[in-house]
Order: structure tokens, then C-alpha cells, then sequence
């Protein structure tokens, strides 16, 4: 019995000490971390859709595009940026997608993932392969698809499922944008 | 234990990737540019060495019952750690190895060194045995990289080297490399994770023709020294 106390003890001990250290730690790079992702999104938005003068979010029928996080209209008047959370091939992606007012896609932009380095992660990679697959997407429309289920879209060799699922999310942020008449 | 002969166990004679072919899986998944591998292979040293003092500094205080428990618990901790940095600090290198950062903690050399070494030797002796495992095995992962990145893209030092505009390291894993033939000519093959066992299976087996060597070598001088004697 005093066996178990004193090894529940010394676990208990050492889960709370490193528990409190990484608490620092947190504390220390949160902000940063948190400044880490904002400029990466405000890139991504400018990277697929230029505004001059902001974004600002408006609201769309969450249940009908569950897999949409926000979408965002420029005040500029030249369409609209949505962002959307979807699954890739190892994990869940995050990706900013322009759409202009005649719901045709003007760029796409991942902002973050957990796809294979060196196959699934080559679509948001700035390699020429990365810019090459992404540059396809500019000038679709909601019916995107890849060259294997009739669409315009070459995939990523050793990489289809990402590429399927990045189009296919495409494909759904655009008719989310067009759900806003 | 010595300093230099833990260096060359390190290295060669015990290298954790080649010979006691341990933390594969990283090895074979990541090593596509010199970038990855040399960010992976810091990351590793620094994580290893870490929990080796660490380890071996409790070892005496950890009951033998629960021990793996613990060892995972400060893993855990220590590979947090360097995740939580390496997003703050370098978010390039924290997009591009993904999945793999988090991973060190089930990565079996860090464990495995905690088991065979530290939870028995001093704290000295563990602080040399972390750094010179984690070079031994950031020294694999560059050789894998340069290999497969050369092969399958005709490239060199992607991710590391940028030299459009004169010759100098990126940090922030912008930097294209040095092209050294078009990129169509490589067998992109390479760059697939059966690359990565091709690479490594010819590397495993290059270590292990060079260890018998030297083993029949040394054999065969002590075998000249006797008869010399006699």
C-alpha cells in the first residue's frame, strides 16, 4: 500500500513540475505565436484577394457549409475571401480561399497543415510545384475538379488525396460565397 | 566512460539511426531538403540532451515501477517545449516538418537512450552521450537529405541556401538551393518516402560493410601482434 502512495507521489511530482514549466513557456510565446498567425493570415487573404482598405467578416448559414470558418468581404468591393477548415490526407487544413464577384476563385492560400513533407505539404510550399498547383485554381468556378473526375486541376504527384481535398473545399468556399446572393 | 570514445559511439560504432537503427520513421519521412534535416537533427540533439540530464539527474529518485512513465512525462515536456519555440521563432521550420516536431516524443532514440544509458550514468556522462547521439544522428539526416535531394530534384541545400541574389543562408526556409542539373532529369522517386528506404538501406549497409572491416583489420593486427610477440 505505501508502495502505490509513494509512486502515485513522485508521478504526481513530476507531471506538476513539468505541468508549471510548460506554463512558462506558454505564457512566454503565446503572444508571439498568436502574432505568428495573424500576419500569416493577413497574408494569405492578400495573397488570394487584395483589399486595399480591409476585410470585414459577414455571416452565412453555418449548417449548410460546416466545414467554412468565416467568410470575409473586402470593402474594397472586390469579392470576398473565405476561410475554411476541412481534412487532408494526414490532418486538418486551413485555407484561405478569394473569390470575386463573379464567383470565380482568384487564388487559393494554405495557412496551415499537417500534410507529408515533401508530398502533401507541397501545396501551400513556395516551391515552383507548390505555385504551379496553386496557380491552376485561379479563374475556376464552383464545378473545380481535378483532370481525374473531369475537372482542369492536375494533382500533386504522390500527393492525391490533398489535392482532392484542397479542390473540393474550393469548391464549397466558392458556393458558400455565392449563398450570400 | 571517455569523452572520445563516447564521440566515436556516437557517430559511428553505435550510431543511433545506421546501427542501432532507432527513430527510423523521422528519418525516412523528413529528410527531403537539407532545411528539414538539419532543423530536425538541431531539434533532436537539443530534446536528447535535455532529457538525458534531466533523466539521469533524477535516476536515482525514480522508482524502477514507473519509470518509462516518467521518462515520456519529461519527453513530453522538453519536446513541448521546443514545439512551442520553434512557432514562435521559426515558423518556417515549424509549418514544414508539421506533424514530425510533436512526434519526437514517441521518437525511440530519446527514449531508448533514457532505457540503455542514462537511467545508470552519471549526469556528465549523459550530457556527452545526448549531444554526440544527437549529432550522430543530425549527421545521418544531413547525408539523407543531400543525397535524396540531389538525386530527386538535382538540388542542393533547399530551403538553406538561397543564391539569387548572391550566396546566403535563409533561416527562414525561403532559400530555393543551388540547382546542379534541371529539376526534370532527377528520379523524383527519391523524394518519395520509398526514396527514403532506398536511401537508408544503402546507407545501413555502407556502415555495416565499413564496421566489419575495421573489425577484421583490428583482428588481424592483434593476431600480427601475438605471433610478433611469440
Amino acid at each position: 500500500m505505501n508502495k502505490i502512495v509513494k509512486l502515485t507521489i513522485v508521478l504526481f511530482l513530476v507531471c506538476a513540475i513539468v505541468a508549471g514549466v510548460l506554463g512558462v513557456v506558454n505564457a512566454f510565446t503565446k503572444d508571439r505565436i498568436e502574432e505568428q498567425n495573424r500576419i500569416k493570415t493577413e497574408k494569405a487573404y492578400a495573397a488570394v484577394l487584395a483589399s486595399d482598405n480591409g476585410y470585414t467578416e459577414v455571416s452565412f448559414d453555418k449548417t449548410a457549409f460546416p466545414t467554412v470558418d468565416s467568410i470575409n468581404e473586402c470593402n474594397n468591393g472586390a469579392g470576398w475571401v473565405v476561410t475554411t477548415t476541412f481534412s487532408g490526407a494526414q490532418g486538418s487544413i486551413t485555407m484561405a480561399v478569394g473569390v470575386d464577384t463573379d464567383y470565380k476563385c482568384t487564388g487559393i492560400s494554405i495557412i496551415s497543415h499537417s500534410e507529408t513533407s515533401g508530398l502533401g505539404a507541397v501545396a501551400a510550399s513556395t516551391s515552383q510545384a507548390g505555385m504551379d498547383f496553386r496557380a491552376q485554381f485561379v479563374g475556376q468556378d464552383e464545378a473545380i475538379a481535378l483532370t481525374k473526375a473531369g475537372g482542369e486541376i492536375n494533382a500533386i504527384t504522390g500527393a492525391t488525396i490533398t489535392s482532392k481535398s484542397v479542390t473540393e473545399a474550393t469548391s464549397v468556399a466558392i458556393k458558400a460565397a455565392e449563398s450570400l446572393g | 566512460m571517455n569523452i572520445k570514445k563516447q564521440f566515436k559511439e556516437g557517430l559511428i560504432t553505435n550510431n543511433p539511426v545506421l546501427v542501432q537503427q532507432i527513430g527510423m520513421c523521422a528519418t525516412m519521412a523528413i529528410t527531403t531538403t537539407l532545411f528539414n534535416g538539419v532543423g530536425m537533427g538541431l531539434s533532436v540533439l537539443i530534446i536528447l540532451t535535455c532529457c538525458n540530464v534531466v533523466i539521469s539527474a533524477i535516476r536515482k529518485i525514480i522508482p524502477d515501477e514507473i519509470r518509462l512513465a516518467i521518462f515520456v512525462v519529461v519527453i513530453a515536456g522538453f519536446v513541448t517545449i521546443v514545439d512551442l519555440l520553434l512557432q514562435a521563432f521559426v515558423p518556417a521550420l515549424s509549418s514544414a516538418l508539421g506533424v514530425f516536431i510533436p512526434l519526437i516524443v514517441v521518437n525511440c532514440i530519446i527514449i531508448g537512450r533514457a532505457e540503455a544509458f542514462c537511467q545508470k550514468m552519471p549526469v556528465g556522462a549523459s550530457f556527452w552521450d545526448g549531444i554526440f547521439q544527437g549529432i550522430g544522428y543530425t549527421c545521418v539526416l544531413i547525408i539523407m537529405c543531400v543525397v535524396r535531394e540531389l538525386l530527386g530534384s538535382g538540388r542542393f541545400g533547399g530551403g538553406l541556401i538561397d543564391i539569387a541574389n548572391g550566396f546566403r543562408f535563409t533561416l527562414d526556409g525561403t532559400g530555393g538551393g543551388i540547382q546542379i542539373f534541371p529539376e526534370t532529369f532527377g528520379a523524383s522517386i527519391l523524394s518519395l518516402p520509398f526514396g527514403g528506404f532506398l536511401t537508408l538501406g544503402v546507407l545501413i549497409a555502407v556502415m555495416q560493410y565499413a564496421l566489419k572491416k575495421s573489425a577484421k583489420k583490428q583482428e588481424l593486427a592483434e593476431k600480427a601482434e601475438k605471433e610478433a610477440e611469440e
